[in-house]
C-alpha cells in the first residue's frame, strides 16, 4: 500500500466532503457559472462599443509586385459556374479556397461582428455581402478599400451602379450581380397581363397574392407605388406603403409573407400572384413557360451583392485580382449564365449571345434600359431607420 | 479495520451526489444560465448601435408591458390554437390507445411501432407534406368543395384549421403514449370486478377505465398543449397572414427586429401563462401521478 490513496491517510479524509460542504460547494459553482457569462458579456460588449467606430483602414502598402499565394471567398451557395475557380486558378498561378459558407446576411454578421471588432481574422479574405450590408461594414471601418491599380476592369461596371450612396466612386464595393424585385404571375391563371401594383388587388385572386417578408424587398414597390423612393426613404413614405399593405391584408388579399418559398406556392397554384425575384422565376419558367415577371409600371427595387475585402484580409493583392477577373465580361458571362441574374457589367450582349443567343434575349436576365431606369435601389439606411423601418413592416407581416 | 468501514460508508453517502454531479452540471450550464440570462435580458434597456446593442441590466419592467399590449391577439390566438389541438390529440388519441392497450392482441407492438413510424421523418419534411396534402388545387380541397365542407375562405391551406390540424398531427404521438401506458397498466382484474358487479359496459368505462387513466390524459395533454403554444413551424408553413402565433413574433423580434429585451419578455410571458395553465389544469384533475 505505497499508494498515495491510502483512505486513513488524514490528508485524503480531509479532502473527502461532507455532505453540507458538498451542496454548498455545488451552489457556489453553479453561481459562479451564471455570473461568469454575464460578467463576461458585460466586459466584451463594453469592448465592442468603444471599437465600433474606428477610423475607416487604409490598404496595406501595395509594392506592384503579382499576387501569389491562396485566397480565400466566402460566397453564397448556388453563385459560381462549373469550372470558373479552376480557370481562375489557371489564369492567375493563384490558389483559390472557395466556399460556399454566405447565406444569410444577418447570420454571417451575427457570426463574424466579434472577431471582426477584435481585428481577428474571420477565415476569407474576400466576402458577397447584400449593398446594405457591405456599407454597414464600411460604417464600421471593417473593409479595406480595392485598389484601382489591380482592378482596372472597373470600368465595365454598369454605370448606374459606378457612385452608390452606399458606396460613393465604389472605393470599397465592387457589385457582383444585381437582381430585381418585381411581380410573378401565372398568365394562365390570371388570364391578362398585370402592368401595375392595383393588379395585385384584383379581388379574383383574393387569399392568392404574396409578398416578401423582407423588410427593403418586400417595401420597395409599395414606396415607389406612393410617390416615394427607396433612395431616400422617410419613416412617413414607410407607413403609407405599409398601411397599403395592410388595408390588403386585412381584406384577406394576401396570403402569406415569403422568404424564397413562394416559388413553391407559385409552382404548385397556392399563390397566382407574387412578389418574386427575377432569378427565382428565370429558374421556375424552365418548367412552366407560364410564368410571367413584371416590373410595375411605378418602378420596383433592385438589389446588388457586392465583392468585399474584409480588413483583416490575408491576402489584398490576390482578393483584387479575383474582383479583375470577374470584371472582365467573358469571364462574368459565365456566371451570369450559370447564376441567372441580373449582369452588373455594360454591354454583357456581345458575350452571352456567344453562351446562348436565349440568354442575352431573356429581359430577365439582360433587361432593357429603360426597365433599369425603373429600379430603384435602397439607400443606407441609419441605423435608428432600419430598426424602425423592420418594426413597421414586421407589424404588418406579423400580426 | 474501523477506519476503512467509515470511509466507506462515507463514501457512499456521497455517491449519489457525485452520481448526480453530470446531470446538475448539464441543467446549470444549459438550463439555469440561459434561464438567469434571459430573465436579466427581459428586464434590460438597450443601448448603443443596433448592430453592435449593448444590454444594460435596469429592472426595466416596460418590456412585459410592450410585450403584453402590442402582442396580446398573438397570445390568445397561440393558446386557443394549442388547446384546440390538446382537445382534438385527445379525441383522436383515447380510442387509439384504449384498442391497442385491450383490443390489439398480438398486433400490439406492430400498432405501436406504426404510430412511432412517421416520426422517423423530420418535423419539418413532414409539415411541409402537409402543404402538398391540403394545397388548393389538391383533391382533399375539391372533394371538400363538391360536399360543400370548405371552411368561408374556401380553402384549407393557410387557414387556422391547416394550422391547428398541424398542430395535432405533428404533436399527438406525446398524447398516445402516455395514454397507451397508463391504460395498459390498468389490472385486468379491476375490469372483470366491475363485470361481476353488474357494471355496463359504459359505466365500468366511465367508473374504472376513465379514472385510473386520469394521470395519462394529464401527461398527455401538458406534452401535447405546451409545445403547441410555443410552436412556429406550424403557422409558418401551414398559416396565413391572419394565424400568426407568439413563436412566430418572439423568433421574429429576436432574429429581425433584433429587439431583445422585448423578445426575451415575451418568452417570460409565454412561460409563465403556460405554468399557470399547467398548475390550474393539474389540480383540477387532481393527481400528482404522470403516467
Amino acid at each position: 500500500m505505497a499508494s498515495g490513496l491510502d483512505p486513513r491517510d488524514p490528508r485524503f479524509r480531509a479532502q473527502l466532503a461532507s455532505r453540507r460542504r458538498f451542496i454548498g460547494g455545488g451552489a457556489a459553482a453553479a453561481a459562479a457559472m451564471i455570473l461568469g457569462p454575464s460578467f463576461l458579456a458585460a466586459c466584451s460588449s463594453g469592448e465592442k462599443s468603444s471599437s465600433g467606430t474606428s477610423a475607416a483602414p487604409s490598404a496595406p502598402e501595395d509594392d506592384g509586385s503579382p499576387a501569389s499565394g491562396k485566397l480565400r471567398v466566402s460566397n453564397w451557395p448556388l453563385y459560381m459556374a462549373d469550372g470558373f475557380v479552376a480557370a481562375f486558378q489557371t489564369a492567375t498561378g493563384l490558389t483559390v479556397d472557395y466556399k460556399e459558407d454566405f447565406n444569410d446576411n444577418e447570420e454571417w454578421f451575427a457570426k463574424n461582428k466579434e472577431p471582426l471588432s477584435r481585428k481577428q481574422d474571420i477565415g476569407a479574405d474576400l466576402v458577397v455581402p447584400s449593398e446594405f450590408m457591405a456599407s454597414r461594414l464600411i460604417s464600421l471601418g471593417w473593409l479595406n478599400p480595392i485598389s484601382e491599380a489591380r482592378w482596372t476592369n472597373k470600368k465595365n461596371l454598369r454605370s448606374d451602379l459606378a457612385d452608390a450612396k452606399a458606396d460613393p466612386s465604389r472605393k470599397f464595393t465592387a457589385p457582383y450581380m444585381s437582381g430585381m424585385v418585381g411581380i410573378a404571375y401565372n398568365r394562365a391563371v390570371v388570364g391578362r397581363d398585370l402592368t401595375k401594383i392595383d393588379d395585385m388587388w384584383d379581388p379574383a385572386f383574393k387569399g392568392k397574392v404574396s409578398l416578401l417578408s423582407d423588410m427593403r424587398d418586400g417595401l420597395g414597390m409599395f414606396l415607389m407605388s406612393q410617390g416615394q423612393s427607396p433612395e431616400d426613404p422617410s419613416t412617413e413614405g414607410v407607413q403609407k406603403a405599409v398601411d397599403v399593405i395592410r388595408e390588403q391584408k386585412d381584406k384577406g388579399q394576401i396570403r402569406r409573407f415569403t422568404g424564397n418559398d413562394y416559388a413553391d406556392d407559385l409552382a404548385a397554384g397556392n399563390i397566382v400572384v407574387a412578389q418574386a425575384y427575377s432569378g427565382d422565376v428565370v429558374q421556375l419558367q424552365k418548367d412552366n413557360p407560364d410564368l410571367m415577371f413584371v416590373i410595375p409600371e411605378s418602378g420596383s427595387s433592385t438589389f446588388v451583392d457586392t465583392m468585399v475585402i474584409p480588413y483583416t484580409t490575408q491576402n489584398q493583392k490576390a482578393a483584387e485580382e479575383w474582383i479583375n477577373y470577374i470584371y472582365d465580361r467573358a469571364n462574368y458571362a459565365k456566371l451570369v449564365d450559370a447564376t441567372r441574374f441580373v449582369p452588373v457589367l455594360t454591354d454583357m450582349t456581345d458575350e452571352l449571345t456567344k453562351i446562348s443567343p436565349e440568354l442575352a434575349s431573356n429581359p430577365l436576365i439582360n433587361p432593357s434600359t429603360e426597365t433599369l431606369a425603373k429600379l430603384k435601389s435602397w439607400a443606407p439606411l441609419s441605423d435608428e431607420q432600419a430598426q424602425e423601418f423592420s418594426k413597421i413592416y414586421a407589424d404588418v407581416t406579423g400580426g | 479495520m474501523a477506519g476503512v468501514a467509515t470511509s466507506n460508508r462515507q463514501r457512499s453517502r456521497i455517491a449519489p451526489y457525485l452520481m448526480i454531479l453530470p446531470a446538475l452540471a448539464y441543467l446549470a450550464v444549459f438550463y439555469a444560465v440561459p434561464f438567469v440570462s434571459l430573465f436579466r435580458t427581459s428586464l434590460s434597456t438597450m443601448g448603443g448601435s443596433i448592430y453592435l446593442p449593448t444590454l444594460t441590466f435596469a429592472w426595466d419592467f416596460g418590456n412585459y408591458g410592450q410585450a403584453l399590449s402590442e402582442y396580446r391577439d398573438q397570445i390568445l390566438r397561440s393558446f386557443g390554437y394549442a388547446f384546440a389541438a390538446t382537445v382534438l390529440c385527445l379525441l383522436l388519441a383515447f380510442p387509439l390507445a384504449y384498442v391497442i392497450a385491450f383490443k390489439a392482441g398480438r398486433y400490439k407492438n406492430l400498432l405501436l411501432g406504426l404510430v412511432i413510424l412517421p416520426f422517423f421523418v423530420t418535423f419539418l419534411i413532414r409539415t411541409i407534406a402537409w402543404k402538398t396534402i391540403l394545397a388548393d388545387n389538391g383533391w382533399v380541397v375539391s372533394v371538400l368543395d363538391t360536399l360543400h365542407l370548405l371552411p368561408p375562405e374556401g380553402r384549407l391551406l393557410s387557414t387556422s384549421w391547416a394550422v391547428i390540424g398541424g398542430l395535432t398531427y405533428n404533436w399527438i404521438i406525446f398524447m398516445i403514449l402516455p395514454l397507451y401506458v397508463s391504460l395498459e397498466k390498468i389490472d385486468a382484474r379491476l375490469l372483470e370486478a366491475s363485470k361481476d358487479l353488474y357494471a355496463t359496459n359504459r359505466r365500468m368505462f366511465g367508473k374504472v377505465i376513465l379514472p385510473l387513466a386520469v394521470p395519462g390524459v394529464l401527461a398527455g395533454s401538458l406534452l401535447v398543449f405546451i409545445p403547441s403554444v410555443g410552436d412556429f413551424i406550424n403557422a409558418d408553413y401551414l398559416g396565413s397572414t391572419k394565424t400568426t402565433m407568439i413563436g412566430n413574433v418572439i423568433q421574429k423580434q429576436f432574429l429581425v427586429i433584433k429587439d431583445y429585451p422585448v423578445a426575451a419578455a415575451l418568452s417570460f410571458v409565454l412561460m409563465a401563462l403556460i405554468l399557470a395553465g399547467v398548475l390550474l389544469y393539474t389540480k383540477a384533475l387532481g393527481t400528482e401521478d404522470l403516467v
